[in-house]
């Protein structure tokens, strides 16, 4: 293969699997910590998408600036969420399997709910605005502006949440409570705070990753579902409850994707990441890289 | 009991013979109502009892759809209908060897996802071949023929229903849904139970497609692969109830009702409102509006409350 | 039943290594071990539940390694669990006629009538065996757990099983309760022929009642025998106080 083709695809993959790797790392917060399955993750990157767009097109200042405002208004919806809805299910199921179900179809009506706001306001029509188009080349490789930037901020906002998980007392009380709950109760871990805080931090995760997104695509009510299915393949791939698991996962399936895509077809990449799902469940349910 | 047979009588026929009665509108209302009433019962026929949320719905509608698409004008009706069926049952059980082995979350996206990738498998196969994605129905029957249509389907889900709820399959099934394990060390073929379950719902999910679409004269990829119809369906069964039969039907007549009042006028509105409630009815009526009480009491005939469907 | 070198390993934690033995038709085992021994893991084994890492299983000469647990039911082996799996929204009655239901067909026993008054029968024959014929009727999620164990037993038996598993029973039981079940379960050994393996922590309770016990300690079997000479095995003795190279405390 042309080694500009390969560098080409394998830049492209890396980019979109490190917006996946902010949306899986989000939800493996959720799902790992809390077994709270938000299936109506994607909305929150979608409305985290659209409110950067909105106020970029409002203000015309850069999308970056508005990078921690989309963040922040999904930690804080995060934080109601869990407080009038999730944490009333936990006290009211009568086991986690229970739970299970319960938050996952809450998440399904919230899932429709979020949708049709965005529909209500903004309309089904795809939008964007223009930043940083501008290509940059080097060694016979292309790459918008813009899609670098947004790996970079990836890839920071990752390794500082790898970082925090590991140094600071919080991180390692989130790591605590990710192997063992109940260890962790016992260790003297408040989990009563850490709960939503973590909830929370997971869709401001959703909502940084649209952020960015809207830098590089188009924004449209529905772009949020597919991206929920891949959290969970991503997931799935490095491992419930593993973080950096997540990262590497996800940037697996950026290129298996993006190299699949070329050689079969691009309407079929949905086809395939649903094929590796369904073929990591089968062959090593916990994950590729589960010790 | 003999007053409330016979008012369960006189509904019937009212019901089957509302195209001779009834403005167009009425019809098609009354055609919604029972097509929602049918997805939802029959959802619950799998997903009721074992407590596994299935969202394959839309997936299967909209194979059954297609079926009608490639068929129509070639085959009789009822044979499209059968075929619809038929086609996304197979599909279930293929990939229920699969899916089926999963559970709670895992088993709910995957589901979710099947919609997606069906529809994207049929997007790019109707390109390939003929160009477009889009198919235009012609030979249409009549209206009402496919209200009769789904009427029927209607009452042979409801049949369903019962007779599987009263049978071992509908033991075998609630075992699983209480606790899975033990019901395999008490000799339930797990695999089968839900495997004859999951292709059931997906048969009836199948027909009803065939036969709704052609309600719509051009259908495409994207209309029947619709995610709205397993969000409408859940919605339905799980505020109705999913336990017992009435919980579907009195559902579906609710939100058909509901549809009619804000649908048209107010579509994001309408969705809206579905998604509050759904997550309301979640939170504060997990045995649906068929648990409360005095709904329970209004609907159900006295006697053997426990001989029936029983929660397990 | 023949069990031959079954392991299992949880993540890097060997729960059974080596195990071997056999279980002779009508037989009444015993096994007792310290915490943590692995001796409801060696259950989880035999009924299917969890397949041995390697080793091999079979009973009535069937080979039943790694099968599902259905076909563990199918072929006669039937457990109850350390902490009461019932279907509690179903009354007593229901959950022991949910064991008679999907019975194979070379388990059913020929009885006339419809098929609501077999299972019906065999229900109350198996409630009779464990002397709960009175609570028939009772909701069995609100049974106090020692009679949640009793039950268990008798859904067992509505599976009309050769083996019969038994996981601590008489826990939390008094001496004299204890003595009770173990007569039924003697009774159920000798009047319907089944074969049974026991669990229990009651070391006492099972010493009496059984005719051969197993000890299992660290995933390992370290005696099997009359349970007297059992009594007497060193090793045993050492399993239980820590050996005499000090173990904690």
């Amino acid at each position: 293969m042309d080694p500009s083709l390969f560098a080409d695809l394998a830049v492209a993959g890396l980019i979109t699997g490190g917006i996946y790797a902010l949306i899986a790392i989000g939800l493996n917060l959720q799902y790992g910590l809390l077994r709270i399955m938000n299936i109506a993750h994607g909305e929150f990157l979608m409305v985290g998408a659209y409110l950067t767009y909105a106020l970029r097109t409002a203000t015309g200042a850069s999308p970056l600036w508005f990078l921690p405002v989309s963040a922040g208004a999904m930690f804080l919806l995060g934080l109601a969420l869990h407080r009038l809805v999730f944490r009333r299910l936990a006290a009211t199921s009568a086991s986690p399997e229970v739970l299970e179900e319960r938050s996952l179809l809450v998440g399904f009506g919230l899932m429709f709910v979020m949708q049709n706001v965005a529909l209500l306001i903004w309309g089904a029509d795809l939008r964007g605005y223009d930043y940083l188009s501008d290509p940059i080349q080097y060694h016979g490789v292309v790459v918008t502006a813009n899609r670098l930037l947004v790996f970079g901020v990836v890839v920071t906002i990752s390794a500082a949440l790898m970082i925090a998980l590991r140094t600071t007392m919080a991180g390692k009380a989130v790591r605590g409570m990710l192997q063992s709950p109940l260890g962790a109760l016992l260790v003297g871990v408040d989990t009563r705070r850490l709960h939503p805080i973590c909830f929370a931090l997971g869709l401001a995760m959703a909502g940084a990753a649209g952020s960015l997104l809207s830098m590089i695509f188009e924004v449209s009510p529905s772009m949020g579902e597919s991206y929920t299915v891949t959290a969970l393949i991503v997931i799935t791939l490095g491992g419930l409850g593993h973080i950096a698991g997540s990262f590497v996962g996800a940037l697996v399936l950026g290129l298996v994707e993006s190299f699949g895509m070329y050689f079969t077809s691009p309407s079929l990449k949905v086809l395939l990441s649903y094929g590796v799902f369904v073929l990591v469940l089968l062959i090593r349910p916990r994950g590729l890289f589960a010790r | 009991m003999i007053a409330r047979r016979l008012v369960g009588a006189l509904a019937a026929v009212a019901i089957f013979a509302l195209p001779l009665y009834g403005s167009p509108f009425a019809v098609a209302l009354g055609l919604a109502c029972l097509m929602y009433a049918t997805l939802a019962t029959s959802w619950s026929i799998f997903s009721g009892p074992t407590r596994t949320l299935s969202l394959a719905t839309s997936a299967f509608f909209g194979l059954g759809a297609y079926c009608t698409a490639f068929a129509l004008g070639s085959l009789p009706w009822p044979l499209i209908i059968f075929l619809g069926g038929s086609v996304a049952a197979a599909f279930a059980a293929l990939i229920g060897l699969v899916v089926l082995r999963l559970r709670g979350a895992y088993f709910a996206v995957l589901t979710f996802g099947l919609g997606e990738v069906v529809r994207h498998a049929v997007t790019y196969i109707e390109k390939s071949q003929s160009g477009t994605v889009g198919r235009v129905l012609t030979d249409t029957p009549p209206a009402g023929t496919v209200y009769i249509t789904v009427a029927v389907l209607a009452a042979l889900a409801a049949v369903a229903y019962r007779t599987v709820a009263r049978s071992d399959l509908g033991f075998a099934l609630r075992g699983i849904g209480a606790d899975e394990e033990r019901a395999a060390t008490l000799g339930v073929h797990v695999r089968r139970a839900k495997l004859a379950a999951f292709c059931l719902t997906a048969w009836f999910a199948g027909a009803v497609g065939a036969a709704a679409a052609v309600r719509w004269t051009y259908i495409d990829p994207s209309s029947v692969f619709n995610p709205f119809i397993v969000f409408q369906t859940v919605l339905i069964a799980m505020v109705g109830g999913p336990a017992k039969l009435r919980g579907p039907i009195l559902g579906a007549l609710i939100f058909s009702l509901l549809a009619e009042l804000l649908r048209l006028r107010l579509p994001y509105l309408y969705m809206i409102v579905l998604g509050v409630l759904l997550i309301l009815s979640v939170l504060f009526l997990p045995e649906g509006l068929a648990g409360v009480r005095w709904i329970d009491r209004l609907l159900a005939p006295r006697r053997r409350a426990r001989a029936e469907a029983s929660h397990v | 039943m023949q069990a031959r070198d079954l392991c299992v390993r949880f993540g890097g934690l060997r729960a059974l290594s080596n195990v071997t033995f056999a279980v002779a038709p009508s037989e009444l085992v015993g096994i007792i071990g310290p915490n943590g021994a692995g001796k409801t893991t060696l259950f989880h084994v035999l009924s299917g539940i969890v397949a041995p890492a390697s080793g091999r299983l079979s009973f009535a000469g069937h080979d039943l390694t790694g099968r599902a647990p259905h076909q563990f039911c199918w072929r006669g082996i039937a457990r109850t669990f350390q902490t009461p799996r019932v279907f509690p929204a179903l009354t007593v009655l229901e959950n022991v006629a949910f064991g008679a239901r999907f019975l194979h067909r070379r388990q059913r026993r020929a009885i006339a009538g419809t098929r609501a008054a077999r299972l019906d029968e065999a229900a109350r024959a198996a409630l009779a065996r464990v002397e709960m014929t009175g609570d028939a009727s009772l909701s069995a999620g609100a049974l106090p757990p020692a009679r949640q164990r009793l039950l268990e037993i008798a859904m067992a038996l509505a599976t009309n099983p050769r083996l019969l598993l038994l996981d601590e029973v008489v826990a939390g039981l008094t001496e004299s309760e204890a003595a009770e079940v173990a007569r039924l379960i003697r009774g159920i050994q000798r009047e319907l022929g089944v074969a049974v393996i026991w669990i229990e922590h009651a070391v006492g309770t099972l010493m009496r009642a059984v005719d051969r016990m197993m000890v299992l300690d660290y995933g390992e079997l370290i005696a099997d025998g009359a349970p007297a000479a059992v009594a007497a095995d060193r090793r045993v003795i050492d399993a239980y106080l820590g050996g005499d190279e000090g173990g904690a405390g």
